[in-house]
């Protein structure tokens, strides 16, 4: 059996690990793919444990449901309201603009070489359509509560 | 035979796989001429041959032997067709091919079960009709997307296998004149395959001449990447029951989309209860 201890540890390790994620996402609006997916991992895995806890309200101690308010109230103000529109913001115009440059492309006939490093573009415009899917499901969750 | 053909094939996309060290988007063989193992008519290979050699989706090809098969490796690059193909509000499944010789298996097989015209629906470039028509069937492709039939209308000049420009799900079928037709359809169940070959039954199952002539033929897939359909048939089984289908035959065979997979592309051939 876990002790409250050990839960209460947990939380810290795991917030801590999210508010280092949302600092970088607070000072970088340019967030590379992989660094998109880690935070909303960490956003993810942070509000189940909060959601777990406070399911269990009774049995807990007050130091560990202010320590759960506190973090609810950073994913709500920090994430939620803020970095979250930004990204699904940030992924969109992206995405645009690289559908506008490839399908402006010069359609002359290519070389091997051209065409094989203009695939290279066809696949990062894949992966943000890909990450704003999971992003767009991450918000359709928050309307969904 | 032609289950032999198709098992020859696969093994052939197998060794090649393993050799490829090429960075094409896609990338396929066709054998250069008839052998033990790939027992086709040389006219036939040829025409296949010449519709990977004018397709522009390929920029580029050599021969290599494979195994013990002389082939010509076609390398290609389909990215401009997909982003097109995504624009459609009404595109249920973005362009990825079936090898040629794959579209050249699968028709074979229809004629075999008696089927006398080929439907590609959801058709990208038209090479199941095509090979439809090397085979001496009649053929017509259906597609949505106008760059992609534009391509079909490039590319029929060699044999004209009937390309349309329709939304598949409302496309007046009874304008065809057909009488036993097999419908290919195009995109896996999870790719929005269910959702186009459902409209497709519908419009069929409208006519009662031909829906008991009918056979259908589903590209289905094993990969852990998709969600399974409880009623298996490779993502395809709910819409085959709730369809009142049968499945006939089923043959793996090479795809663009399965090319780095252990498991091949499994077509299920069905026909009304």
């Amino acid at each position: 059996m876990t002790s409250t201890d050990d839960i209460s540890q947990m939380l810290d390790n795991e917030s801590l690990k999210l508010q280092n994620l949302i600092k970088i996402a607070e000072s970088n609006c340019d967030l590379n793919i992989h660094e998109i997916v880690e935070t909303y991992y960490q956003v993810m895995n942070v509000s189940s444990m909060s959601t777990m806890l406070k399911e269990q309200i009774e049995s807990q101690p007050d130091s560990l449901l202010n320590k759960i308010q506190i973090i609810d109230k950073s994913i709500s103000e920090q994430f939620n309201s803020n970095i979250h529109p930004r990204i699904m913001k940030t992924l969109s115009t992206s995405i645009k603009e690289t559908t506008k440059k490839l399908q402006s492309g010069n359609t002359d006939k290519k070389s091997k070489e051209e065409i094989e490093s203009e695939a290279k573009l066809f696949e990062e415009l894949r992966q943000k359509m890909s990450t704003r899917e999971f992003v767009e499901q991450y918000d359709k969750g928050l309307y969904d509560d | 035979m032609i289950e032999t053909l198709a098992k020859n094939l696969v093994n052939l996309k197998k060794e090649f796989a393993s050799l490829y060290e090429g960075h094409s988007q896609i990338q396929e063989v066709i054998p250069i001429s008839k052998s033990e193992l790939f027992q086709i008519e040389q006219q036939e290979l040829e025409l296949l041959h010449q519709f990977a050699a004018k397709n522009p989706i390929y920029y580029n090809s050599y021969e290599k032997v494979i195994g013990r098969t002389p082939c010509i490796v076609y390398e290609g690059d389909i990215n401009k067709y997909w982003l097109s193909s995504i624009q459609h509000g009404s595109s249920h499944a973005p362009f990825s091919p079936t090898w040629i010789m794959s579209a050249y298996v699968g028709a074979l097989l229809a004629k075999k079960l008696g089927y006398l015209e080929v439907i590609d629906i959801g058709s990208g470039d038209g090479r199941i009709a095509f090979c439809g028509k090397v085979i001496d069937m009649e053929s017509y492709s259906v597609e949505i997307d106008d760059m992609l039939f534009d391509l079909q209308k490039f590319l029929c000049s060699t044999l004209d296998y009937n390309p349309r420009c329709s939304d598949a799900g409302i496309f007046d079928y009874s304008s065809l004149n057909i009488k036993q037709p097999i419908f290919f359809i195009g995109g896996l169940a999870q790719m929005g395959g269910v959702s186009l070959a459902s409209a497709v039954l519908e419009k069929i199952n409208s006519i009662p001449d031909l829906w008991p002539n009918s056979g259908w033929v589903f590209a289905g897939t094993l990969s852990q990447k998709y969600a399974s359909d409880p009623n298996n048939e490779a993502g395809w089984g709910t819409l085959i029951e709730k369809n009142n289908l049968k499945s006939i035959q089923s043959i793996s065979l090479p795809t663009a989309w399965a090319f780095h997979e252990s498991d091949d592309t499994p077509y299920i051939f069905t026909q009304p209860n």
